[in-house]
């Protein structure tokens, strides 16, 4: 039952000697060590700049980025973006995650539904959902449904994956204990295949949303008319990298964030649904 | 240790002194960027691509060790302002959208000839009755921004008496509008003769076609150098602009319109429909090379696009980019001034 704590009780064995030096120094490396890199990256961004290793139009100063930054932030634009952005990821994402989570139900719990469309689905699934863009456009147009069809895709896939590999491996122990009490259907689906699922459904949203944050950027770069992508494209038409590069940098936070968000929510429904236990 | 260093130094001085006092005459490569078109290897369809094909800036170097290199951008006018803000290119012909931004965000260009005219064509969707820009009133509009076709457009509207609030306007790439007008995503879309191919298909009629609309419907451009090659070399500068006037007066005459239309088609699009579109222009007058009042009328109208569009945040000093100098001494030397005499701003030829 210990699939996924290893890591927590690990650690907790390796604590017990000194428990809050370690702490002190595993927070401290926590937080060091992550901003290490990015810090890093900026003392060769200003060197490069105010140093001239590369043309200012090429790569604008920190400071100069900074200021932009700023007056996309005052007029407005960066939050246009963004807000149009995550719209078509949430309309994606839930379109494309639910779709998802019943396929991926439908393929894990029937043998005879995963010999029929497991194949096809997975050589589908193969091709990014980018190279779906050329067709895609023809069909559909240049619509809001171009967008929210290939989110939906991007987000299908992976928790279609996870949750079929979920309905599949729920312990065998329960299920003999669930056929000697001879439960309903219904009760067993939701007090055992559910509860048993729960962490791979949380790592499948995890992985659908990262996936649809990546092919949004790209869909709005090659087909867009607003949204972030739209923005770093039209960024470097003007010649103005430091929009290209306040992009690059929104799209990495908020990137970030979301992971770290959806990371703290999976580890607690997995405390709450006693996977752990 | 430190009495070796500064002999060093001192040794670097005296050699790239010595060096930069007769730098003239021998650059060892001169590199070149237009904008290309094609899978593969991409090539150009303008003035240039013709210099090239036809060696005629090569001949001008002919018996130098200089050494020739052409690029075609499919990234197009973005691109090449990268390239050359990375000291990539030396000299570089594009539309004049792009290269207006590119000198408004600081590049060191000096524009030398113009690149001629480029044909901006509007096709419709077949089932919609639109048959000239007024009927575009309410429409979408399919074009790539921050272009010469998105200049082409905006004065085309105007000229009809409409402004730009009267359609809407969609970014699009080149293949993203042809899928967007056959999905009919768009009523319209602007662009270069990629555009004629979708007649012959069905998929849309062509409503417009900038070379009918008057002398300064085309879209127009540049041929420019980098202000640092033009003052460490300005014979090769010279070289280099000769050769470029001589490919605009070859094309001038009409006899070579065919070989020049086979040169054009090796960026993709066929014979017939470069001729399609190229039909009822003179080449000579197209590929007009001077930095007339013409000319200059013309750029004022896409410095003013530009700033009017917020393409650019800050103004570009015209006077201060252009410089005669070279392609009058061509024009002058090759004795070509009854070919191409003086226009005005309107485009009336002046005497």
């Amino acid at each position: 039952m210990t699939t996924f704590g290893a890591e927590e009780s690990f650690r907790v064995e390796r604590a017990a000697p000194d428990v809050q030096l370690w702490k002190v120094r595993s927070l401290a490396l926590r937080l060091v060590l992550p901003l290490a890199l990015p810090t890093g990256i900026l003392a060769l961004w200003w060197a490069a700049s105010v140093n001239g290793w590369v043309s200012p139009q090429v790569l604008p100063q920190p400071d100069w980025v900074l200021q932009t930054f700023l007056d996309l932030l005052e007029s407005g634009d960066i939050a246009a973006a963004a807000a149009v952005s995550f719209r078509r990821i949430a309309e994606g994402f839930l379109i494309g995650a639910s779709l998802g989570f019943l396929f991926g139900l439908l393929i894990g719990k029937s043998e005879t539904a995963d010999a029929y469309l497991g194949p096809t689905f997975r050589a589908l699934a193969a091709v990014p959902s980018i190279g779906w863009l050329p067709i895609l456009i023809l069909l559909l147009g240049i619509e809001e449904s171009l967008k929210i069809v290939i989110l939906a895709k991007a987000c299908f896939v992976p928790m279609a994956i996870s949750t079929a590999e979920g309905a599949r491996t729920v312990p065998k122990g329960l299920t003999e204990v669930a056929d000697i009490l001879k439960l309903r259907a219904r009760t067993r689906f939701f007090k055992l295949t559910l509860p048993s699922m729960v962490p791979f459904i949380a790592s499948g949203i995890r992985l659908s949303l990262s996936q649809a944050f990546v092919s949004l950027i790209v869909v709005e770069m090659l087909a867009g008319t607003d949204g972030l992508g739209y923005m770093m494209v039209w960024g470097r038409t003007l010649f103005q990298l430091d929009i290209v590069i306040i992009g690059m940098v929104v799209v990495g936070v908020v990137g970030f964030l979301l992971d770290w968000l959806l990371k703290q929510a999976e580890s607690f429904v997995r405390r709450g649904s006693g996977a752990d236990a | 240790m430190k009495r070796l260093l500064s002999n060093l130094l001192l040794a670097a001085a005296v050699v790239l002194g010595a060096h930069s006092s007769y730098a003239e005459d021998a650059p060892a490569t001169i590199r070149f960027g237009d904008v290309g078109f094609g899978f593969g290897t991409p090539f150009g369809v303008g003035l240039q691509a013709i210099a090239d094909a036809k060696g005629f800036i090569a001949d001008e170097f002919r018996g130098t060790p200089t050494k020739l290199e052409f690029t075609y951008f499919t990234g197009t006018g973005p691109a090449i302002n990268e390239a050359l803000s990375n000291g990539q290119l030396d000299f570089a012909s594009y539309g004049a959208v792009p290269n207006i931004i590119g000198k408004a965000n600081g590049l060191d260009t000096v524009i030398l000839a113009s690149y001629g005219g480029t044909t901006i064509f509007g096709a419709a969707r077949p089932d919609l009755n639109i048959k000239s820009i007024a009927d575009l009133k309410g429409r979408k509009v399919a074009i790539q921004k921050a272009t010469i076709i998105h200049w082409g457009l905006i004065t085309a509207l105007k000229n009809a008496g409409l402004s730009e609030k009267d359609v809407t306007i969609v970014d699009l790439k080149n293949a993203d509008q042809l899928a967007a007008i056959a999905a009919k995503s768009v009523d319209a879309v602007f662009g270069a003769d990629f555009l004629l191919p979708l007649e012959d298909k069905g998929v849309a009629k062509i409503f417009y076609k900038s070379s009918e609309a008057g002398a300064s419907g085309d879209g127009f451009g540049a041929f420019l150098v980098t202000d640092k090659f033009r003052k460490a070399f300005p014979e090769a500068t010279q070289k280099v602009v000769n050769g470029f006037v001589k490919a605009a007066q070859w094309l001038a005459d009409d006899k070579n319109r065919d070989e020049a239309f086979r040169i054009w088609s090796r960026a993709g699009s066929p014979v017939e429909i470069i001729a399609r579109s190229n039909s009822g222009s003179t080449l000579g007058q197209k590929y007009n090379p001077r930095l007339d009042d013409f000319f200059v009328a013309r750029y004022r109208s896409g410095i003013a696009f530009d700033r009017e569009q917020k393409l650019i945040r800050r103004d570009v000093d015209l006077d201060q980019w252009v410089d005669r100098t070279y392609v009058d001494n061509a024009v002058k030397s090759l004795n070509l001034q009854s070919l191409w005499p003086d226009r005005s701003a309107a485009g009336v030829l002046q005497n």
